[in-house]
């Protein structure tokens, strides 16, 4: 079967930090991968490992491959990581919207992209706030600035934001950690949905978010991969102690 | 024990709040006390009065006209709306043409039996004189002088303070030289400042950063009459070449200076509020496949508006206020402006160039301080702009 995303014996070094070990990873297309682990064990630079965003730190050294539609996407031409990006939502951990309007926050990729005729922009829009169910929330405010959302609202925007530009891969880092109960489950429930059509990645620090979204999780401990599985064996039936400590509790 | 000493030092540093606020307070009320005192006073010296034939319908003269008529521009009463007869103006400086010493007196005490009979004689005539000297007879009348007032001050197209015996204290051409040359100057500093800003926030790598910060920072702190002299021997001289001029001291060479001297101040402030745009907004930008230059122009630059706006209001600020360097190559002629490439002459170098030479108290001294004023309110409303836009940045 062909993977939508894999990595083979993956090593990043911060400088001399030894970030990522050897870490290898198939990830089948359409469906969520929770990454879990304690603070600072890689999970997130993992993460950014598939929109390129490493590159924009200092010092980083990759070595290993990372392929996506069975392409290397660190091979390819400097030129190709903008459509790289494109094809990989990310959302963030915080809500960071743009100090624009609500509609020209989705409207943004489009525009980046090369879109500037208004009636595809408007469609776009509507359909991505849509997906990211926030449309009939902000249908009538669309020209105010989105600071003047919820919280909650803005990380559903910036889901919608990512959307916009049609991405077959969304990114997660930790999307709900800075958000009430009700506005998580809002965003759990539409990682659900979500599912249909994109492969999604999601870090998260919440043992029942991961159990309850995701179809795979990988369990990530001082940069290495201690294990990778479907869910269900992972949250039940883990094969290593280490993971069996981590979610039950014992450490973290 | 303690506690006594914490008292005490909280007393002191109450203490030094209020002192500097009070001084601050009093410098500010004395400065419009002087500034507005003048308003309102006669443009004439003090104790002189002209004066007249009781014939002479002309009740009243504007301080133009006075100015006008002593250097022969008017010369006749028909322009003033009286007859056709010529102006024959006398005072202290042309008595001693007209008549001998023997009938003016050793001391001047037939003084007014001869000005009297000189009125009473040639009805054209008008008279300038201290009223010490002058008792008026029947057949005289002392002409009202227009006192000088808010609208003439600001308004009025010249500025001869030291003008006799009228001064002329119209104050446009000083205040559209400081606009002009402060407008030009940022005109000139924002594309460069703010060029520089994003490079160095942007762009520049660490290393490059590290060095030309500093710098940069390091330009603010020349003395102001350094930039002055530095522009006098370099760009004025490099003006006069370029554009084939007489004198290369003008509106061009201030602005170009001024721009120099407010790029320290924009850049690093602007470079400030563009290094607060969150890394994760940054990012956000880059995830959509958007180029690191499309990230900084749509994203970065909108986020940072309010700071880079209030980084120009202070360059203006600085521009506005700046004195020395001004002084020596904007060429100091107090006319009204009709291009940059004429000398001007501005409010803050006006005050500086002219205190000196005015008498204490008197009345040039008083408008050099409506000057001040008019300064200090400028200044402060550019101040309260900046800080408005500050204010509103950190809000959202």
């Amino acid at each position: 079967m062909s993977y939508k995303i894999e990595t083979r014996n993956v090593d990043l070094y911060y400088g001399d930090f030894h970030a990522l070990k050897n870490v290898s990873m198939q990830i089948t297309p359409k469906t969520v991968t929770a990454l879990i682990g304690p603070s600072g064990c890689g999970k997130s630079t993992f993460l950014r490992l598939f929109n390129r965003m490493n590159d924009l730190i200092e010092g980083v050294k990759i070595k290993g491959d990372i392929l996506i539609d069975n392409k290397d996407i660190y091979k390819i031409k400097t030129t190709e990581v903008d459509q790289l990006r494109r094809n990989t939502g990310m959302v963030f951990q915080k809500p960071n919207p743009f100090p624009k309007s609500i509609f020209e926050n989705v409207a943004y990729g489009l525009r980046v992209n090369g879109i500037h005729d208004r009636k595809k922009i408007e469609e776009q829009v509507e359909k991505s706030l849509k997906q990211a169910a926030l449309w009939e929330e902000v249908k009538d405010k669309l020209k105010k600035s989105a600071f003047e959302i919820s919280g909650g609202q803005q990380q559903r925007l910036c889901i919608a934001r990512a959307l916009a530009v049609e991405p077959e891969v969304l990114l997660m880092d930790e999307p709900a950690s800075a958000l009430d109960p009700i506005s998580t489950s809002k965003i759990e429930e539409l990682i659900y949905e979500l599912k249909n059509n994109f492969t999604i990645l999601i870090v998260t620090h919440n043992m029942q978010q991961a159990s309850r979204v995701s179809d795979f999780t990988g369990f990530f401990l001082l940069g290495d991969l201690v294990e990778f599985d479907k869910t269900k064996k992972i949250f039940t039936n883990p094969v290593k102690q280490q993971t069996e400590n981590y979610i039950t509790g014992r450490f973290g | 024990m303690k506690r006594y000493l914490e008292y005490l030092i909280e007393w002191i540093i109450k203490g030094c709040g209020f002192i500097s606020a009070f001084i601050v307070l009093m410098i500010v009320l004395f400065l419009f006390k002087e500034g507005i005192s003048f308003l309102n006073s006669s443009p004439l010296e003090k104790n002189y009065g002209l004066f007249v034939s009781v014939n002479n319908p002309v009740r009243k003269l504007t301080d133009l006209q006075i100015k006008n008529i002593f250097d022969k521009k008017i010369t006749n009463w028909s322009q003033l709306g009286w007859r056709n007869d010529s102006i024959r103006t006398i005072d202290i400086n042309n008595i001693e043409s007209i008549f001998t010493k023997e009938q003016l007196g050793t001391n001047y005490e037939y003084l007014s039996i001869c000005i009297n009979h000189y009125i009473d004689s040639i009805p054209g005539t008008l008279a300038f004189f201290s009223e010490r000297l002058l008792s008026i007879s029947s057949g005289t009348k002392e002409i009202e002088v227009d006192k000088i007032s808010l609208w003439s001050f600001l308004s009025g197209e010249e500025w001869f303070p030291t003008a006799k015996p009228a001064s002329i204290m119209g104050t446009l051409p000083l205040l559209l030289g400081t606009l002009i040359v402060s407008f030009f100057a940022i005109l000139f500093a924002l594309p460069l400042g703010l060029a520089a800003s994003i490079y160095l926030a942007e762009i520049a790598d660490e290393r490059i950063r590290k060095i030309l910060k500093p710098i940069i920072e390091l330009l603010s702190g020349i003395p102001s009459v350094v930039y002055g002299f530095f522009g006098l021997v370099v760009i004025v001289p490099f003006l006069q070449r370029v554009f084939h001029l007489a004198v290369g001291e003008t509106a061009l060479a201030g602005s170009i200076l001024l721009a120099i001297m407010a790029l320290p101040t924009i850049i690093t402030v602007s470079e400030d509020a563009i290094r607060t745009c969150p890394r994760a907004m940054k990012e956000a930008s880059l995830a959509l496949g958007a180029s690191h230059w499309q990230t900084i122009w749509k994203v970065i630059l909108p986020y940072a508006s309010s700071g880079i706006t209030a980084a120009s209001i202070l360059g203006i600020g600085r521009a506005i206020g700046e004195t020395m360097a001004v002084l020596m190559v904007t060429g100091n002629a107090a006319t009204i402006p009709h291009g940059l490439l004429q000398p001007v002459r501005t409010i803050p170098a006006t005050i500086a160039a002219e205190l000196g030479e005015a008498p204490y108290g008197g009345l040039h001294f008083k408008s050099l301080f409506a000057l001040a004023c008019m300064l200090f309110l400028i200044t402060m409303l550019t101040n309260i702009i900046a800080e408005r836009i500050s204010a509103k940045r950190k809000l959202s």
